[in-house]
């Protein structure tokens, strides 16, 4: 039924449109205040001034690559430490309760002892990213490579594969679609930490664009700036799953 | 027997990390305005409980976190439930739900603060935004799954359509909404510290970020200790609320 | 042979002659499997030795390859098929190019060649075990351990796997070692049969199956010494087959 699936598509734009249209319309009867609800309109306008200006992407991309950084270093992390906590079971008896009380734990709550050691500097805020979302992933790779079928096990002690290669050839792709959950939750909680620690530390970012908007009462650029971080997280998270579909697409052909 | 031995072996660590960073301290080895001494960190959270600001901190979090974990569980089912009952509005309304979505809820902090200032209200603002999104998807996904022989019971006894809604479709949802509700609680807390450490000057997160600015790393470990303990108690009690809640909604077939 | 308190295999000796076909048959839980891991190297002997061609086994060897019933995972599920065919090679170092070309024409003699891009998950039950088979194969086993590997798929997959298994075992020469609970396929594939009874597993009798070769589904089904060797296989152990029931 394309005509339907047309149909919907077009009725999801209308309202849509219809939504932001109501918002106008209110906005410029002044029936919605125009310093917390500026009209899409005003929106729009300064966030093409912002870009024109180029205020946009020096800041979007400070806040991308510490994101990047802080999220790479993190997954790295994750998935060797995840790997090894599973493969000993020494560090499991010993590690568990300490990984138990610190799961639990926002990570933003490592902002005071980092601003305590580092600062409030750049390297504060990839630190703090890097400690904040190193956790999913840990979770997810230790999960994966808990859960890997020990039958994999016996064919490769068969076929007389070492620990190297089988690491590597038969546990990591294994682990790798848990690991993948865990690496899109880090993900998102990486923006939010850039976010929050650039505004925590004053550093030159979209986080401490919208700030700075609020300080100003500038609010069509606040929320020009929350529409770009809005896209900042489609766009990563969207990223991350084309990657996710291409390694992992033979989930996707099972009969 | 085994599960003592394996719970003793799992202290070991922490016992012994503790242990070396009180001798380091003492020997005069870690630094002292970042790193203070175990002993110094228990004494200024003995403190800190004494003259009760501890105890004040966590309520004001609390309150913030289950405020907004309310409103936005009642948000997130309002939503939830049409949309999961009729296919049509769910493909209308969705698209635009999924461009809001993928706004971090921080990112609404300074809006917040535009709107309401600092204090209790801004703090609830994004915590209602960041748990409505978990519930609103549960509750959609478990409206959907419902057994389609009781809304045609719902529709043979000529129920009017919010009725049907409260009395048959969000009872036989309710084992899934509330497990999207724990998930909420988790995040509530988060967003309710978080909101504190880099903003607002309330509650356990604001306490951290004062000992830290002011020279006081003792505190601010007591605090950041506290705030494990606290988290981890409260992941325990909504465990245990989530089986209690599953073992009275989730009984019979699905 | 004993897990914990349990002795699973008691007085269990077995020989079995370089280049023949022994099936072994017996009731669920007989140890038949234990029998096949033991002679994998997989687990070791609470009691007693076990040799393979004059040495001891120690370990796991390239040697002795295993197919299991579950081919669902015993395939690695993100290699295409060449690849898991392939993965034989790869101990041996060979290049990307030779490993590939290799594999692929293992896959040709089995008749696989055109699946070969495919993704196990994306073939029928009997192809996948198939596969398993050329994996073995690739390993050039002397000796071939088959753990009741028709047991998953229907009867008309299991008659052609039957025998393409037992064409592959003449061609190559590779001793076949086959468990089994289906007591006519024992009789059709085996040179030798070898009936376990249960609790504890232990050897009933070894039967000698005087049937010429190569079979046929139809014709050696029906012939009399097939007929005489079921009757005996059922009598000796039905009645434990049954207890299990």
């Amino acid at each position: 039924m394309r005509a339907r699936r047309w149909a919907t598509r077009i009725g999801a734009l209308l309202f849509a449109v219809a939504v932001l249209g109501l918002w106008q319309g209110l906005a410029d009867a002044r029936l919605l205040s125009p310093v917390f609800f500026p009209s899409p309109l005003r929106t729009w306008a300064a966030l093409r001034a912002m870009a024109i200006r180029g205020d946009l992407w020096g800041p979007a991309g400070a806040t991308c690559l510490r994101m990047f950084y802080g999220w790479a270093a993190a997954s790295l992390l994750g998935v060797l430490v995840g790997a090894s906590i599973a493969r000993s079971a020494a560090a499991r008896i010993y590690l568990q309760p300490l990984l138990e009380f610190l799961r639990p734990l926002p990570a933003s709550a490592i902002i005071p002892p980092a601003i305590l050691f580092l600062g409030l500097t750049n390297r504060m805020v990839v630190t703090v990213i890097a400690f904040g979302a190193i956790w999913p992933v840990l979770l997810g790779s230790y999960h994966g490579f808990r859960s890997v079928d020990p039958r994999l096990g016996e064919v490769a002690a068969l076929l007389r594969i070492k620990a190297a290669p089988y690491l590597w050839k038969v546990a990591l792709p294994s682990a790798l679609p848990d690991i993948f959950a865990g690496v899109r939750v880090s993900l998102a909680i990486a923006l939010i930490l850039a976010i929050v620690a650039e505004m925590q530390a004053a550093q030159s970012g979209l986080g401490l664009n919208i700030l700075m908007a609020q300080r100003s009462f500038r609010s069509p650029e606040l929320y020009a700036g929350i529409v770009v971080l809005g896209i900042l997280g489609l766009i990563t998270n969207q990223v991350l799953l084309a990657a996710e579909c291409y390694l992992l697409r033979w989930r996707t052909l099972i009969r | 027997m085994n599960s003592a031995i394996s719970a003793s072996r799992g202290a070991l660590v922490p016992i012994l990390l503790v242990a070396l960073w009180e001798l380091g301290e003492r020997a005069g080895v870690l630094p002292p305005d970042t790193l203070s001494s175990p002993a110094a960190i228990l004494s200024a959270g003995a403190e800190a409980l004494r003259d009760g600001s501890l105890l004040w901190g966590t309520i004001e979090t609390f309150e913030t976190a289950l405020g907004g974990l309310a409103i936005g569980t009642l948000i997130g089912v309002a939503l939830g439930a049409p949309l999961g009952l009729s296919p049509v509005m769910e493909a209308i309304v969705g698209p635009t739900l999924d461009a809001i979505r993928p706004v971090p809820s921080m990112a609404l902090l300074p809006l917040a603060l535009l709107i309401y200032g600092f204090g209790a209200r801004m703090e609830i603002m994004v915590v209602t935004f960041a748990c409505t999104w978990p519930v609103l998807i549960v509750t959609v996904s478990a409206v959907r799954a419902i057994d389609r022989r009781l809304l045609e019971v719902a529709r043979a006894l000529e129920m009017p359509p919010l009725l049907s809604m409260f009395r048959i479709t969000l009872p036989a949802a309710l084992a899934r909404i509330g497990v999207g509700v724990r998930v909420a609680a988790g995040i509530a807390l988060v967003v309710a510290v978080t909101t504190e450490i880099v903003l607002n000057p309330r509650g356990l997160g604001y306490d951290m970020i004062v000992a830290a600015q002011s020279m006081r790393p003792d505190l601010m470990w007591a605090d950041l200790v506290w705030l494990g303990l606290v988290g981890l108690l409260f992941d325990l009690c909504l465990r245990w609320i989530e089986r209690a809640w599953l073992s009275r909604y989730a009984a019979g077939p699905a | 042979m004993r897990f914990g308190n349990r002795l699973v295999l008691d007085n269990v000796h077995l020989s079995v002659r370089m280049g023949e076909f022994l099936c072994v048959v017996g009731p669920s839980g007989c140890g038949k499997t234990t029998l096949l891991r033991l002679f994998a190297g997989l687990i070791s002997a609470t009691s007693g030795e076990l040799f393979a061609m004059d040495r001891p086994i120690v370990g796991p060897s390239r040697e002795r390859a295993i197919v299991f019933q579950d081919y669902g995972r015993s395939l690695l599920p993100w290699r295409s098929v060449w690849a898991n065919v392939a993965l034989a090679y790869e101990t041996l170092g060979m290049a990307r190019a030779e490993r590939r070309e290799r594999a692929f024409a293992l896959l040709a003699r089995m008749g696989l060649a055109e699946v070969g891009e495919y993704y196990p998950g994306q073939l029928s039950g009997g192809m996948q075990q198939r596969v398993q088979i050329a994996r073995a194969l690739a390993q050039e086993p002397r000796v071939l351990l088959m753990d009741e590997p028709f047991g998953a798929l229907d009867a008309m997959t299991r008659q052609t796997l039957q025998d393409e298994i037992a064409r592959l075992a003449s061609e190559r020469q590779i001793t076949t070692v086959f468990i089994t609970h289906d007591l006519e396929e024992a009789i059709y594939l085996g040179d030798h049969v070898v009936a376990l009874a249960s609790n504890p597993g232990r050897v009933i009798e070894t039967m000698e199956v005087d049937l010429a070769r190569p079979r046929d589904q139809l014709g050696t089904r029906e012939a009399p010494p097939f007929l005489k060797h079921r009757h005996r296989l059922f009598q000796l152990l039905l009645p434990g087959m049954q207890q299990h029931e």
